[in-house]
């Protein structure tokens, strides 16, 4: 484990596995930790990185208490920056921080992989700017955020568990993608997920995970599709 | 920093309130058994830029004033967004203990009326002095960032920003409080020279060779890739009335129609006013007529 500055704080970034072959960046669901890949690294010949997002496992909690995908996803960004090219595997918050890398580095992200899990389940059809939680749960937030013994994991995260963002927005970085493949387990998906799935890069993979990694991996070694905007 | 203001009145009472891990200046005037309405500053501004408003309202009631987090004396985040910024004005209502009256301007208005709707129980009545988010491309002042490019773009913009700047932990210093006024004065032209050094001078803090903005440059940034129009349709759930106030004059910072009218339109109990001779910064423009339609709207209570 090594942890990186990023931001003003610092994450931990853990090397699951190593080998020849394109490196897979690992990102949790909401509530997990890098440790949550442990078995689907055995399936990936490469390296397998796997970040443990702020305010969780290894990872600073953020304080003061921000907590959003974009700012997660500016952590993934820093890890990025070092790693050079990735495939990216992300499950639940780690699926739609996945899903805004694909969108904002298509030179630097192959291909995505995203996962059900939790995180960014909810989310409304309409545009709002934060999802207003009901008041006794922001009130527990508020209360948890100060509790001691500090519970495993930072309670402000619960802002990460709807989506307060309209769909389009989450189209937008499906459409900026290469490549995005969906796992899809037959539970309620969220508007966003709908909305990148209809990008013109996505399929649904299998409800195998170490076969939707396999599929991963081949779309990515096929070289450069052509057609698709890719930054250089 | 001797500097004076007519009509400004230092606060009477200043504490600290811990909120999510940092503590947040909290300052006030007025008779502390009065009924208690809490002001929200605007974007780069502070609690003592309601210095000339306050004591106005403090007539009649216990006027309290909050620095937003990264603004002010409060503490810096490691991030920002706007729900944690919204749940420190909670936090501090809960810790009034009682219900309030909420006046916030600007961006301050923005983060009170977003408080009024998580924690209704505790809110009163709401005053949003021109807060009502940005127009669609944003404000176009000069050389201020608009919101050009595509969604992917801007928060590659963002990202890109963050591992540059994160570090920095000030603006550019001025070598003297008169400059740093005047640099102000270019972004509010209609705010006076003698307005802005005396905000400067509770606004700055003086260091080796000059004078910097206690304001945190990361708060400029901490938004993310939001879009204005996301802002007024969870308005709808207002569970009280809200005063919407503007000035007559035009203001690079204040929203014009017909975004303003739209935004509005999602508000369940509206009354709006106008402010004759002021642009965006009303409470400092026209302190006394903007303190009377805001007393005359909270006395309605």
């Amino acid at each position: 484990m090594k942890r990186i500055a990023s931001g003003r704080s610092e994450v931990a970034l853990h090397e699951l596995s190593s080998g020849a072959g394109p490196t897979l960046l690992a990102l949790h669901a909401l509530g997990g930790s890098s440790r949550d890949f442990a078995a689907l690294a055995e399936h990936w010949p490469g390296r397998v990185l796997a970040l443990d997002f702020a305010g969780h496992g290894d990872s600073d909690w953020a304080r003061g208490g921000s907590y959003t995908p974009e700012l997660h996803a500016a952590d993934a960004d820093t890890v990025l920056h070092e790693s050079g090219e990735v495939c990216v595997a992300g499950a639940g918050l780690g699926a739609y921080v996945a899903l805004l890398l694909a969108g904002v580095r298509p030179g630097l992200v192959r291909a995505a992989l995203l996962l059900p899990g939790r995180g960014l389940e909810g989310g409304g059809p309409e545009p709002h700017r934060e999802r207003a939680p009901e008041v006794r749960d922001v009130l527990q937030m508020l209360d948890a955020s100060s509790a001691r013994p500090r519970p495993a994991f930072d309670p402000m995260l619960r802002a990460c568990e709807t989506d307060p963002r309209p769909a389009d927005y989450a189209r937008a970085y499906a459409d900026a993608a290469r490549r995005l493949l969906l796992v899809e387990d037959g539970g309620a998906r969220p508007p966003w997920w709908e909305a990148a799935r209809a990008a013109a890069c996505a399929e649904v993979a299998s409800t195998d995970a170490a076969d939707a990694l396999r599929r991963l991996l081949e779309g990515s070694q096929a070289g450069p599709s052509a057609g698709r905007n890719r930054a250089p | 920093m001797d500097v004076s203001y007519p009509g400004a009145v230092a606060p009477a009472r200043q504490r600290f309130v811990a909120s999510l891990g940092l503590r947040l200046n909290l300052v006030e005037w007025g008779d502390p058994a009065a009924e208690p309405v809490l002001l929200t500053h605007g974007f780069y501004d502070h609690a003592r830029s309601f210095d000339t408003f306050a004591p106005l309202l403090a007539e009649r009631y216990r006027v309290l004033a909050l620095d937003s987090r990264g603004h002010g004396d409060s503490d810096w985040p490691d991030a920002y967004s706007w729900l944690a910024d919204v749940l420190d004005v909670v936090n501090v209502l809960r810790d009034l203990g009682r219900p309030a009256h909420l006046v916030g301007h600007s961006r301050g208005g923005g983060l009170a009326t977003d408080a009024a709707l998580l924690f209704p129980t505790a809110v009163r009545r709401l005053a949003n002095l021109d807060g009502f988010g940005p127009p669609p491309e944003g404000f176009q002042a000069e050389g201020m960032r608009r919101y050009q490019g595509t969604i992917p773009e801007l928060l590659a913009a963002f990202f890109d920003w963050r591992r540059a700047n994160v570090a920095r932990r000030s603006f550019r210093p001025s070598p003297s409080l008169d400059e740093l006024a005047a640099r102000r004065r270019q972004q509010n032209p209609r705010l006076s020279q003698e307005w802005l050094r005396y905000f400067a001078s509770r606004g700055a803090r003086e260091i080796e060779g000059g004078f910097v903005w206690k304001v945190d440059p990361y708060a400029a940034r901490g938004f993310g890739p939001w879009r204005p129009e996301w802002i007024a349709p969870a308005w709808r759930g207002l569970a009280m009335p809200m005063l919407a106030l503007w000035g007559d004059q035009p203001d690079t910072w204040g929203l014009p129609d017909p975004w303003r009218s739209e935004r509005l339109a999602h508000v369940p109990v509206l009354e709006t006013g106008v402010i004759a001779g002021a642009g965006h910064f009303m409470h400092i423009e026209k302190p006394a007529e903007t303190a009377a339609r805001v007393l005359d709207f909270l006395g309605r209570a």
